[in-house]
Formats: C-alpha cells, structure tokens, sequence
C-alpha cells in the first residue's frame, strides 16, 4: 500500500521533470506507464502489445519487449492495477469525495456491473481494433491517457482530450460505481485477470485469527470478498484488506488463492 | 474467466470487427521512419516516447480524443526535424522503424513529405529579392534544392529529399513558399 502511493505520487512530478528537462538521457529511463524503458529494458504493456500484434502490425522484437511485465503478469496477477496504474491517485481522490458525499448526506450510486462487462469491453477494444486498424486501447485505457496528459502538461499544452477522457471515468467511478471503471470496464484490468488466472500470488486468510468483522471486504475497490475467501482473478494484489485486518488473520502469500 | 466471461469476450471481439472506418485522413506528415500509412496507426500505441525525446518539439499530438489522438505528427513550420533518429530509437513497436543516425541512411530511408513550392511566394522566383535561405538550411544539399537561373531561385528535386521541414520553417514569413507536404500515395 505505502509502495503504491509512493510510485505514484512520485511518479508523476519525475516524469514531469523527464519531460521537462532534455539533458536527461533517454538510454536511463524514457516512456510511462504503459511503454517505459529503463536501463534498456523495454517494459511493454501487454494490452498495448496485444493491440499491435492482433492485427498482424508485430515485428519480432515486440514479444521480447512485452515479455517483462507479461512474466509479472502471469506471476502476480493483476498487480499492476493495485500497484502503479497511474489512475490510482485519482482513484484514491474518487474514494474519498465518495466518503465526504456521504458524509454529507448525498447519496452515490454503487452500481455493480456483471462481471462478463469487463471481457466484453476488451474483445470489442481488441476486434475493434483489428477492424479499425487503430489502436484503441490507447484511447481508453487510462494509462495511456495520464501518460498523454502528463505529457501535455509537461509540454505546457494543456489538457486535452485523453484528460476529459480520465474526467469522465473518474466521475463514474466517484458517482455510479465505487472503482466501477477499474473492476467492470477497463480493457487493461480484464486481460490482467486472464493472463493472471493462474498466479501463484493471492491473499490468505487464517480462519482462526478472523472474527468476521468485514473490514477487508469493505477496503477492497474491486469488490474482492476476502473475509469468505471469495477472491477470485479480479483481485488486484494490492494489499488493503491485509493492511486492514485488526487481527492479522489475512497475508498475501505465495499460493495464497484458495478458491 | 467462466463461461460467460468467454462469450461476452467473444461477442465483444466480433461487435468490434464489424466496425468499419471511415476514410483515414491521409497527409499528415508522420515521423521519420514511419510505416506506411494504414501500417503506421496499426503500430502505434501512442506511447508519446518519439515526442518526448524530440529535441526540436516537432513531433506533436492531436489535442483530441478521436480515433487519431494517439498518433504523433509533425508540425515542420513551427518547429522542424533535425534529423537525429531519436525518436525511431525510443519508438517500442516499430512503428517508426529504427534508422541510425548516419548521413547515407538518412538520405536514403527517411521520407517524411515532400517539398512543395508556391513560386508566386518564393522571393527570388517572383522577383521579390534574394533569399536563398532554403538552400543554405538543407542538409541534403543540392540533392534536395539547387540554385538555378539568374536569379538563383529553389529549384527542390523531391526525390533527393527526406523531408525534415528546414526549408519551410527557415522560409521567410512574407513568404512561406514552401511547404513540406505529405508523399502522394503514402508510400514510405
């Protein structure tokens, strides 16, 4: 969890100054989130590398450059989502007006989506895509819009349309559904938890420590069910539920997922 | 994924396929080192990393979020291409295919547009003055624009130039003869 907020928060202001200062060499670190290369290794997302070799557009480095965070991906899972989607600060932000409104009084939708929506969404994004014969990941998904809108930012160009984009889902999520674009519509989310199925990684939970007080139930974005061992491949490893755990009944362990 | 996740995966991918698209608006000028139109923005993930190292700001994004906002273009009058290759080196998918910074390489593989010149503009074609600028500036030489006639006006040999957009960003304001325009064809 604190490594999350670190890499994110942090994250930004050193792209910005990437962007901003030239001197900076491009063999250390180029990119964003979703197409970085640091010290030469090329860390490829693989919704995007699925995107271009779909269609038939891959040279034969393009696996090579998507094999990195695809290893990840098969051993961790949907990691990335809980970790360093760049989206995750706005979520926090989305989480918390969704308190306030509460608190408040007002009331906020949680619409929860089936879960089937987010497979649809991703083959209509990778059919799509091949019929189209442009890249349409890249103008949904939103680590590709934040890496555009921090380069316009960077560039003093303003927003932009990936950022009304990013407005958009981010006012989804805060009044229709709590985290509703991450665990229902993102194409990135939904191919994770497939590549993802048979990771090792999950949380664990000690029966005899948990008093089913559902706290881990109710820190979960994606709507995971810690506290009843629901947790299924929509689980993004991000650890809040064991963060959250009064009584250290929950761990995210190696061969964790029992089902 | 269950059963269902497997159908609504696949009824996503075929709703997806009978999307058809509308003509592409061909002629903008991409990249050095850029596939083919309809090639190219299969490739292209919209990465930004070919704007980011830019190091003359050539390579812009649309402002938008339609079908072509992730695709670079070049904007050659505000600011030109130096040529430096780095953005077919920082390029992840090939898109722009790598081509190294070597002269010979360069004059034979880049081909961002063509020059096209408004002789009506030009100062030395109409009789305006003597400027010469496009010809100083080009680094392809008298492969790409020659000093002909009395007057010693552009005469540019589209075939020996690759396009980086020096000519019409040195081009005077009064004049802005000329301009790089994207290849007919698309061929690359």
């Amino acid at each position: 969890m604190l490594a999350a907020s670190v890499l994110t928060v942090v994250g930004t202001p050193f792209l910005a100054a990437r962007f901003a200062d030239r001197s900076w060499p491009s063999g250390v670190f180029v990119g964003a989130t979703g197409a970085a290369r640091a010290l030469g290794v090329e860390l490829l997302d693989p919704l995007l590398t699925a995107g271009v070799a779909l269609p038939g557009g891959a040279r034969r480095g393009l696996l090579v450059a998507a094999l990195p965070v695809l290893l990840l991906v098969v051993v961790l899972g949907r990691f990335f989502c809980g970790w360093l989607c760049p989206y995750l600060p706005l979520l926090a932000v989305s989480n918390a007006v969704r308190w306030a409104l509460a608190r408040l009084g007002i009331p906020t939708l949680d619409l929860r989506l089936p879960g089937w929506i987010r497979f649809a969404v991703l083959g209509v994004v990778l059919g799509g895509t091949g019929a189209l014969g442009v890249q349409l990941a890249t103008l949904v998904y939103p680590p590709a819009l934040l890496a555009r809108t921090a380069y316009r930012l960077a560039f003093g160009l303003g927003l932009g349309g990936a950022a009304v984009v990013v407005a958009v889902v981010w006012l989804f999520d805060t009044t229709v559904s709590r985290a509703g674009f991450c665990r229902s519509l993102c194409p990135g989310g939904a191919l994770f938890s497939l590549l993802g199925a048979r990771s090792p990684v999950g949380v664990r939970r000690v029966a005899s420590r948990c008093t089913d007080c559902t706290v881990c139930d109710v820190v979960c974005n994606l709507g995971q069910g810690p506290m009843t061992d629901r947790v299924d491949a929509g689980c993004e490893r991000c650890g809040r539920c064991v963060a959250a755990c009064p009584t250290g009944a929950l761990s995210l362990s190696f061969e964790g997922r029992r089902r | 994924m269950n059963r269902r996740g497997l159908l609504a995966l696949a009824a996503g991918a075929v709703s997806g396929l009978l999307v058809r698209r509308s003509p592409s608006a061909a002629g903008e000028l991409r990249p050095p080192g850029a596939l083919p139109p309809g090639a190219f923005e299969r490739a292209c993930i919209g990465c930004v990393r070919c704007a980011e190292v830019c190091p003359t700001r050539a390579i812009r994004f649309p402002p938008g979020a339609g079908l072509d906002a992730g695709h670079p273009f070049l904007a050659l009058r505000e600011s030109a291409c130096v040529l430096c290759m780095a953005c077919t080196e920082a390029c992840p998918t090939g898109a722009l295919a790598r081509i190294p910074p070597v002269p010979e390489r360069i004059a034979a593989e880049v081909r961002i547009g063509v020059p096209v010149l408004d002789r009506k503009a030009c100062l030395p074609w109409s009789g305006q003055g003597v400027c010469r600028l496009c010809a100083y500036v080009c680094p392809l030489g008298t492969a790409a624009v020659e000093l002909v006639g009395p007057q010693q006006a552009p005469l540019f040999h589209p075939e020996g130039c690759v396009g980086c957009g020096l000519c019409e960003e040195a081009c005077p304001e009064e004049a802005r003869a000329v301009r790089i325009r994207a290849r007919p064809g698309g061929e690359a």
